[in-house]
């Protein structure tokens, strides 16, 4: 391990409650397409306050999904800047934000993403063993008994229905008590009543938890839960 | 994570990933490959060293020392140190005389117990020749004489035989004497006594022309020390002989079956290296995923790098462990089967096959998966979130630069040779390159030609370029493989059997006087006999080479003593048969020839002579001397009656000479040449015919090993088909729930997946026959030295062999596509 990402650990377990947890100017994306260079995000800023959930809409292709990865650090913009936890991630390379990210941040995927090699507690336990924390399985369990399955811990992730498997992912991404949670269509994949039992789900824990949430979707209902809203729209982001 | 955790982490995925099959076929290609690895070392190592004991029969000892003087005593002192085996026998010519006082020349052979120490010497009476009666030593006051010498002096069972100061009585027939061939040419009758019997007989004198041999037998190790020991520590007056320097014949049979037993490891290694390399890219690319997941929630790319290098280290030593079981079962069936055809327990195999089994199994692990694993820790973390993010490192020249490393040092665990390895791996990659670029040629000009029934199929292999020309490559390979083993195998092992023609002499007759020479081919021609040639041999001694006398040219007394040798030269005009000239020019046949020498080449290499240098041989006092005119090929497995030195008529013709034939017959042997030596006073008829057998034999069974070696081969072969078609599973299943989902019948998707499988079988048909032809022509010419046969059959078993093997192979193996509920299929690929 090495000095900076020392100083993102320790910068990051005493998030300054003034400044917000997560925040991005000037954020641009540009990718070469066949019809030469496209421009997915144009100038964006944004910034996500300690325990505020905002909520970004809009059509598919829109670029949602690209601006989740930059601000969480799984992609990095053209040009512009993200602030995460006090680090700016442009100081950062690609295992820095990963340790940045690593206990601290959760997330909530479209399709799950549970590994398959390993069980459900094996999943929920994964970020805790990837930022050493102690009693990792005895954490997960409880995680996974408020998720109410604690009777399927040890089934694998394809004999769980889909509904199931994303209250695992919602175990998973909520066990290491991140102050930070990304969403990326987390009912996108499951029928409305599943879905609305998994945005419950997701929404008391965060309550309970207080962690910011940045989720994206196209489902309208589901964007007026959080505290405010964006529309994506040409690249650009307004207020709703 | 701390590295106990990682280890935990990796132990608890690797769990996952047995119980899910994920590792299914790689798992499979190792154990594959570690048992054939360490089934053919075993069995190679415990055959080459039971066929290195049927080649000391020749000997009768692992070892030999001889010398025309007494042997000094710290020999034996050093063989017993050694804690050999060990016997002496002593040779000398001298006379016997039967009852009749009839009197026969003949060589006599002292031997001490334990004689032969290797092979077995097969006794009758003298009343009942067919019927087995072994002893182990001549009883003091007995001989054992040969059909040569009882035909001779018409001697029965218990007769009694003069020999020296001492009588004998007569108690077997030596019907076989296991190292009687290391000296064809010893003409005279054989008389076996006990070595304590020799000083009754007052037989030898000081000056008497004894040779005196010390035999040793024992392990491997001993053995070199002994003869390290020997050749720096005894006179050089002793020669000193080891099963290497067997007789020709022997010693190519031998070298040859290794060299099919060492390339039929190598091209299992080869196949094996194969298929891991097909499943470790498929281990890696399923991982992308997860890396991704993992890398999302934290993990840093070495900790996803280690965490899946461990996995791959773990099915390392589980399929090491489990391949070295199997292999020592394979080879404990195999050399069972083997033992009956062996007369001896075979020897214990070493501990190396295991260590280079599982060093080929991590090799080749590491080599081929070391670039994708590192592909997979490096995954683009976007991917969950976007799957069109393939973010996998596409640049191919690392991951093959590699590759080739890894299949270079896997090939030499097994060959040993540095060189032979580097071609294997340069031919192979040429292979490989030529099967895709050609392949890729191929599938475009089929999609060119198919019909609207096959498109589904045809627009399959070309959707998945990619992993087509990777599945025709494997497939090309694997069907070489099989064509290889299957035909030119059969075909190259067939031409090495030719090499001993059935129309090969098994016996010799020497010694025909020039006034003899009409009246016996009058009495052969009435026996029915062909005969080839009767040629005349002249006895001389190499005196001078360009006017140089040789003695002085021999820098130790070990090449002087071969300078003193006595050389067999002949004169002829025509060239003898069994040889072609190499270098030079043959004489004119017509008799109007200068005198000339034709030398076989590998004695001219051997002594740097040159065409248009002079040679000068003593020839009973008088020195001949003529310029070498030629070099000859000759082929010293025709068995046929042959000559380093000839000369021609000019050079010869007056010198004394006496004649030698060679030819074969079908009836018994002492019944044919029974009145021969009475009729022909002098004559030596000599039966080669058990030497040959033992050849022929040594041959069948070094074929038998090499065919059963094969069997691991095909194992390999199919792994690399299975490993091939499950590459491109993941894909078909999803496609075809696509275009179930879009109301193609379970028949259609069957046919396209059958037709598919079947267009990609005959394209890799028609290439692997091709390159096995091409393998087969060079094995054959290069090193296995025997003719090549184009073989047609190659090409029609090719094609359609790989159509229907491969549809077959690949309908089994893709079921999954046709029994996965598409809606299953569609969820787990959102």
């Amino acid at each position: 391990m090495n000095n900076s990402t020392q100083s993102a650990d320790s910068a990051a377990a005493q998030p300054l409650a003034d400044t917000p947890v997560l925040s991005g100017s000037q954020i641009e994306k540009s990718i070469s397409g066949p019809s030469g260079l496209l421009t997915i995000l144009h100038s964006l800023d944004i910034a996500v306050d300690n325990s505020e959930a905002i909520a970004i809409v809009g059509p598919s292709g829109s670029g949602k999904s690209t601006l989740l990865g930059i601000l969480a650090g799984l992609d990095t913009p053209t040009s512009g800047s993200v602030h995460m936890l006090g680090e700016n991630l442009n100081d950062l390379d690609e295992d820095q934000r990963a340790r940045l990210r690593a206990g601290k941040v959760g997330f909530v995927f479209q399709s799950f993403q549970l590994l398959p090699g390993l069980n459900a507690l094996e999943n929920v336990m994964l970020p805790l063993e990837l930022s050493n924390t102690p009693d990792a399985s005895d954490r997960a369990m409880t995680m996974l008994d408020q998720v109410g399955l604690a009777d399927r811990a040890t089934h694998q992730p394809l004999q769980l229905s889909g509904g199931e498997q994303q209250r695992v992912a919602v175990a998973r991404a909520f066990v290491s008590n991140p102050a930070l949670l990304f969403a990326d269509e987390p009912t996108g994949n499951l029928d409305s009543g599943t879905g609305h039992k998994i945005s419950d789900l997701m929404f008391s824990l965060r309550e309970q938890l207080g962690s910011a949430l940045v989720l994206v979707t196209h489902d309208e209902t589901l964007a007026m839960r959080c505290d405010r809203r964006l529309r994506m729209g040409d690249g650009k982001l307004t207020s709703v | 994570m701390n590295f106990p955790q990682q280890l935990r982490f990796a132990g608890r995925a690797f769990k996952r990933d047995v119980k899910a099959g994920e590792l299914r076929v790689l798992a499979l290609a190792l154990i594959i490959a570690v048992a054939s690895v360490t089934a053919v070392g075993f069995f190679t190592d415990r055959i080459g060293r039971a066929m290195e004991r049927q080649a000391a029969d020749i000997l009768a000892a692992d070892l030999l020392a001889t010398s025309g003087l007494a042997l000094p005593e710290s020999i034996a002192t050093r063989a017993i140190e050694l804690g050999l085996d060990t016997a002496r026998h002593t040779r000398f010519p001298s006379v016997v005389v039967n009852q009749d006082d009839e009197s026969q020349l003949v060589a006599v052979k002292a031997v001490t117990s334990g004689y032969p120490l290797r092979g077995a010497l097969k006794l009758t009476t003298l009343d009942a020749p067919t019927e087995p009666a072994p002893l182990d030593t001549p009883a003091l006051g007995t001989v054992w004489i040969d059909v040569q010498l009882k035909n001779i002096l018409a001697i029965d069972q218990g007769d009694t035989l003069t020999l020296g100061a001492k009588d004998f009585i007569v108690e077997r027939l030596i019907q076989y004497e296991p190292d009687r061939g290391e000296n064809v040419f010893e003409i005279a009758p054989r008389v076996m006594l006990n070595m304590d019997d020799l000083e009754a007989s007052q037989l030898l004198g000081p000056g008497s022309r004894a040779r005196f041999t010390f035999l040793m037998a024992g392990e491997v190790s001993p053995i070199d020390s002994m003869k390290d020991w020997l050749e720096s520590n005894v006179a050089s007056e002793v020669r000193v002989q080891s099963v290497r320097d067997g007789s020709p014949q022997l010693q190519r049979a031998l070298t040859r079956a290794q060299r099919f037993l060492g390339l039929a490891s190598v091209v299992t290694v080869l196949l094996a290296g194969a298929a891991i390399a097909l499943a470790v890219r498929q281990f890696s690319l399923h991982q992308a995923d997860a890396s991704a997941v993992l890398r999302t929630l934290g993990a840093t790319r070495t900790e996803v790098v280690i965490w899946l290098v461990l996995r791959l280290a773990m099915i390392v030593v589980l399929a090491s462990v489990i391949g070295i079981v199997v292999g020592w079962f394979a080879q404990l069936v195999l050399a069972k089967l083997l033992q009956t055809w062996f007369s001896m327990v075979l020897p214990a195999p070493g501990i190396w096959a295991p260590v280079i089994g599982t060093l080929t199994a991590l090799i080749a692990v590491a080599g081929f998966g070391l670039m994708p694993v590192l592909r997979a820790g490096r995954v683009a973390v976007m991917r969950v979130l976007q799957r069109d993010y393939s973010g996998l490192d596409t640049s191919v020249v690392m991951t093959t630069l590699i590759g080739v490393i890894a299949t270079y040092f896997v090939v030499l665990l097994q060959s040993r040779d540095w060189l032979l390895s580097a071609i294997v791996v340069a031919g192979v990659v040429a292979m490989l390159g030529v099967f895709a670029l050609f392949g890729r040629i191929i599938i475009k000009a089929v999609r060119a030609v198919a019909g609207a029934r096959y498109r589904l199929s045809v627009a399959g292999l070309q959707r998945r370029a990619g992993s087509s020309v990777v599945q025709l490559a494997a497939f090309a390979m694997g069907i070489m493989a099989l064509l290889l083993i299957a035909i030119v195998r059969v075909d190259v092992l067939e031409a090495w059997e030719r090499d001993i023609p059935p129309d090969a002499p098994n016996v010799f007759v020497v010694n025909i006087q020039p006034d003899q020479v009409d009246g016996f081919k009058q009495r052969l021609d009435n026996q029915n006999i062909k005969v080839a040639g009767v040629f005349p041999m002249v006895r001389a001694r190499l005196a001078a080479h360009n006017g140089e006398a040789t003695l002085a040219d021999e820098q130790n007394e070990r090449q002087q003593r071969r300078a003193r040798r006595e050389y067999n030269l002949t004169y002829s005009n025509d060239l003898p048969i069994a040889g072609e000239i190499v270098e030079g020019e043959w004489w004119a046949t017509d008799g109007t020839a200068e005198p000339g020498w034709s030398i076989e080449e590998e004695w001219a290499a051997h002594r740097g002579y040159a065409i248009g240098d002079t040679l000068t041989f003593k020839i009973a006092g008088v020195d001949v001397t003529a310029p070498i005119m030629s070099f000859r090929k000759v082929d010293w497995e025709s068995f046929q009656v042959n000559f380093f030195v000839v000369g021609s008529p000019a050079t010869l013709v007056d010198m004394p000479a006496t004649f030698v034939s060679s030819f074969k017959i079908d009836s018994d042997f002492s019944t044919t040449t029974g009145g021969w030596a009475r009729e022909f006073p002098g004559i030596a008829a000599l039966d080669i015919g058990a030497i040959m057998n033992r050849v022929k034999t040594l041959m069948d069974r070094a074929s038998l090993a090499v065919e059963y070696v094969f069997l691991f081969t095909v194992l390999a072969g199919i792994c690399v088909l299975l490993a091939a078609v499950q590459s491109s599973q993941g894909e078909r299943i999803r496609e075809s729930a696509l275009l179930r989902a879009l109301g193609a019948s379970h028949h259609q998707i069957k046919h396209a997946v059958v037709a598919e499988f079947a267009i990609l079988g005959a394209i890799a048909g028609l290439l692997a026959a091709f390159f096995a032809t091409v393998v087969a022509w060079a094995l054959s010419r290069f090193v296995f030295e025997l003719p090549y046969e184009f073989n047609g059959w190659l090409w029609i078993i090719g094609v359609l062999g790989g159509a229907v093997g491969i549809s077959i192979a690949g309908y089994f193996a893709t079921r999954r596509v046709l029994t996965t509920p598409p809606v299953v299929a569609l969820r787990n690929t959102a």
